[in-house]
């Protein structure tokens, strides 16, 4: 592979590219499938991809490929300079400079990952299969599944970058729900990442899965009402994750869709809320040393103590604003490098779980939200999942059907409360998130 | 290449089914955003998938090398893939249900090759609506159009006797025009997605039509009101009828689903909506051309039609694939989907729609005396218990048998099997409409839905 990516810069300069910049990656996966309650199916795939970028007067070209020959790489070549001819120029396209010095990253890369083979992968998903179901008979595992991944990824460019990552990927996700007498639970979905074999844990996210579902059985109508919303982990990942991602993004900042585009030095949040983007935090699904680009990964503060500090940079985003690229070029080999975060950390808080739920006069904890969220402007509206109304500081009782709705970014002025326990969600690290002042519509 | 694929099962030795799937996939995608390409790519994705079955356990393997011998070996290893599940697999595959294995080339129709019209042409198109939209009116503050476009060539053949080959192409176009007014946004989006070729795709509307309806709905809906929650009656487009066939009935009686215990379960044979609905599922396009889910013939090689899921108020048939048929009893019924060649087919939908009946959209206006008439499918979600949400562009309000407000933001939620008993009024005008919408589950899949307009009763949500 390496060679292969040092000749389709070679060859792009050859025919014509002023700039060429080429990423691949290779990666070899075992994966083991549950559906409805039984292991379904073992998969195993070779998978390698190279996309290449070149840039021509001005103008860029993106061509991507999985054959990965020197005739096709010739091809492929040929038609992102194509492509480059029938685009308009553009002055910000551009890579970043040599990055010869890139730090490695260490955690990413377990060896033992190279004897981790399909049996493996089925041994653990049945371990998985069997503690959900043998948490409670009521359990119905709908699907699950579990993959192990290692592989490398490569990136060359005209400048004289040439780096090369091992990395190794252990995820695994449940999901279903529970069945009673007729009545059905809520869905509920749980997940779980890490780099090495000894992090591998899918008996806490059976568990967790397991008396989510069983929680939610049962379930009550309750009235409209305006109150207190508590998410877990995994709601606040599905609400307030992808709407301060989005505005964070200096993508959606230039293309004027993001609400934080005049606000940076301003409070976004009330105090509690502190977060970072950190591609060398090893517990996120996307560490690893350098980006999309090359540029090697940092820790960047975005929100501090509820006052927007920065915005998320790629070279091309960031010489349109006249500043430094922050190791934010994302995507894979299919597309030319995006912006995006890397792994989203939202700081833990002082108080844990407990005390968040004894403090609430009227709410409802949310296990999972489904429904729309507008990233632009921060309107919310859908349906509460595995839904328990809260009184007094209790939990009373599994709700049925409630419909939720609001604006993020006036939730975020309503934070009262942030808990110290934290749940790693593929690349998002989230604590238990409480806001005032929600609406609940009854059904 | 079909010759090194069948010469392959050749060499399945302990399975009892080997399939094989070659796909080369070219897909074109191009942006504009603000007046600058935002995006431009090519990506070309071709390789094989094998799945097989061994002593009742499904093992899968693929390879990007199509020489003999790394599909040879792609073999070996889907036939060890099975192998390492057979311990911890309690219910083993009992086989697979008999089913017309489909043979020979299938061409799916495209009027003007998309192949044929140059790169330059597809960025033009896109920069024109995008700019239109854009310069509409001063309230317009961003706007982006998407080209897209998914050349398939296909080749399935199986232990069974399938030995198909197929080209697919599928384009699709849309627009967003982002409105800002006093603090307000709203966004409108208007956009198609066909099985088709290129004069197909603009055959209803120009590219700057597209541009134009997107920037002046999104220009209305910033002055509109938020809708406010309540139980309502609601007159459903055909996208939203189609959205909702899809995410709330559609997605329940996949026979996977079924299997795990969805609302469906038990309720073939009885009646589940208003005599006045039937819901299907059809690999053709039925009813009107270039429906988006159209595959003809699916991934195992099975003829994909139409399937009524619901007649005439009546469950009457789940979705299968051959294994699920087996489990069942019946046939399959062409629903077995893989999005590429590295995924394997899954039980998906292709284009699920509500039948037409005599009612015309005046009337049901006319004789609602409160509630709301929906348009605008946007994503939605379900539950294996019925329960359903999803969002709709626009909502009018309609008081005493007239259109009043345009309301914005709201969401829709109900039970489905309760909402399709709700239903009283099925229009007379078909139209597929949810074409650029692709549906995921482990892997995406490119359907379509629609239906034509119908009345019911469901919750409408929005702020307090």
């Amino acid at each position: 592979m390496q060679d292969l990516v040092a000749y389709a810069i070679k060859e792009a300069e050859a025919q014509g590219a002023d700039e060429a910049e080429a990423y691949g990656a290779s990666t070899a996966e075992s994966e083991v499938f549950v559906e409805n309650n039984d292991i379904k199916q073992a998969k195993t795939q070779q998978l390698a991809s190279m996309g290449i970028r070149v840039i021509l007067n001005g103008s860029l070209g993106f061509y991507s490929m999985n054959r990965l020959t020197k005739d096709s790489i010739k091809n492929a070549v040929s038609m992102a300079i194509k492509i480059a001819r029938a685009s308009p120029k553009d002055r910000y396209n551009s890579l970043p400079g040599s990055s010869k010095k890139v730090p490695t990253l260490r955690g990413v890369y377990d060896k033992a990952a190279e004897s981790f083979g399909a049996s493996d992968a089925a041994v653990i998903a049945a371990e998985m299969l069997e503690s959900a179901k043998s948490y409670d008979s009521r359990v119905s595992v709908d699907g699950a599944n579990f993959s192990a991944a290692r592989g490398t990824h490569i990136l060359a460019n005209s400048r004289g970058t040439k780096l090369a990552e091992k990395l190794s990927t252990f995820s695994w996700t449940i999901m279903g729900m529970a069945i009673e007498n007729g009545d059905v639970s809520s869905f509920d979905f749980q997940s779980g990442v890490s780099h090495s074999v000894k992090g591998i844990d899918v008996r806490e996210t059976a568990r967790e899965f397991a008396e989510t579902v069983i929680g939610s059985l049962g379930p009550r109508k309750i009235e409209s009402f305006r109150g207190e919303m508590l998410l877990t982990p995994s709601a606040a990942n599905e609400l307030v994750q992808e709407v301060i991602s989005h505005s964070i993004n200096s993508d959606a900042v230039q293309k004027k869709s993001s609400h934080f585009a005049q606000k940076l030095g301003k409070k976004v949040s009330t105090e509690l809320l502190t977060i970072e983007d950190d591609g060398t935090n090893i517990e996120g699904l996307a560490a690893s040393s350098f980006d999309r680009e090359g540029v090697a990964h940092r820790r960047n503060i975005v929100i501090e103590k509820g006052v927007l500090k920065r915005f998320l940079y790629n070279t091309y985003t960031a010489r349109k604003a006249g500043v430094r690229t922050t190791g934010n070029a994302g995507g894979s080999t299919g597309s030319p490098p995006s912006v995006s975060t890397s792994n989203f950390i939202v700081k833990e808080g002082k108080s844990n779980l407990h005390t968040l739920v004894s403090e609430m006069k009227k709410g409802i904890l949310v296990s999972r939200f489904s429904g729309n969220v507008n990233p632009i402007n921060g309107d919310f509206s859908g349906v509460v999942k595995g839904g328990k109304l809260v009184e007094g500081g209790t939990i009373r009782s599994a709700v049925k059907e409630v419909m939720v709705a609001g604006n993020v970014f006036e939730a975020l002025k309503n934070l009262s409360g942030i808990s110290k326990e934290r749940k790693v969600i593929f690349d998002s690290i989230l604590p238990y998130m409480r806001f005032d002042n929600i609406s609940f519509t009854g059904g | 290449m079909i010759d090194r694929l069948l010469s392959l099962l050749s060499f399945s030795q302990g399975a009892s089914y080997v399939e094989a799937r070659y796909q080369s996939r070219i897909m074109t995608e191009i942006n504009y955003i603000n007046g600058d390409l935002d995006k431009i790519r090519i990506v070309e994705h071709a390789g094989c998938g094998i799945r097989t079955l061994v002593a009742g356990c499904w093992g899968f393997s693929s390879t990007s090398d199509m020489s003999t011998s790394a599909l040879r070996s792609s073999l070996e290893q889907a036939i060890l893939a099975a192998r390492v599940i057979a311990r911890s697999k309690k219910n083993k595959v009992k086989g697979l249900a008999d089913s017309k294995m489909a043979r020979g080339h299938f061409t799916l129709k495209a009027n003007g090759k998309l192949s044929d019209v140059d790169i330059e042409q597809k960025i033009k198109v896109a920069r024109e609506a995008e700019k239109i939209a854009r310069k509409h009116s001063a309230v317009i503050k961003t706007a982006s159009c998407t080209y897209r476009e998914i050349l398939d060539h296909k080749l399935i053949v199986n232990t069974d006797g399938a030995e198909v080959e197929i080209h697919d192409s599928k384009p699709e176009f849309s627009v967003v025009a982002v409105a800002k007014k006093s603090g307000e946004s709203a966004t409108a989006h208007e956009g198609i997605g066909i099985t088709g070729g290129w004069n197909d795709l603009f055959r209803t509307k120009s590219t700057l039509d597209y541009g134009t309806l997107a920037a002046e709905r999104a220009a209305k809906l910033v002055e509109a009101k938020h809708a406010k929650g309540e139980r309502a009656t609601v007159i459903l487009d055909p996208g939203m009828v189609g959205l909702l066939s899809h995410e709330a009935i559609g997605h329940t009686v996949e026979a996977d689903f079924v299997l795990s215990g969805s609302i469906a379960k038990d309720k073939i044979g009885t009646k589940v909506a208003s005599d006045l609905v039937t819901l299907v599922d059809s690999g053709c396009s039925e009813l009107a051309d270039n429906a988006a889910g159209t595959i003809i013939v699916d991934d195992e090689g099975v003829m994909a039609g139409r399937t009524a899921i619901i007649e005439d108020g009546v469950l009457k048939s789940f979705l299968h694939n051959r294994e699920s048929a087996m489990i069942f009893e019946t046939s399959p019924t062409g629903n077995a989907r893989a999005f590429q060649y590295d995924d394997d087919p899954l039980i998906r939908m292709r284009n699920t729609f509500i039948e037409p009946r005599s009612d015309k959209l005046d009337e049901m206006i006319k004789e609602t005396r409160h509630g709301y008439l929906v348009k605008g499918a946007r994503n939605g979600q379900a539950d294996a218990n019925g329960e359903f949400m999803f969002g709709a562009e626009e909502a009018y309000l309609v008081e005493n048998g007239e259109i009043k407000a345009l309301m914005r933001g709201a969401s829709i939620s109900g039970n489905a099997f309760e909402v399709l008993r709700s239903v009283d009024m099925v229009g007379n005008r078909f139209q597929y409409d949810i074409g650029t919408g692709y549906c995921g589950k482990y892997q995406p899949a490119k359907v379509d839905g629609g239906g034509p307009h119908i009345r019911c009763s469901a919750v409408v949500g929005g702020l307090q």
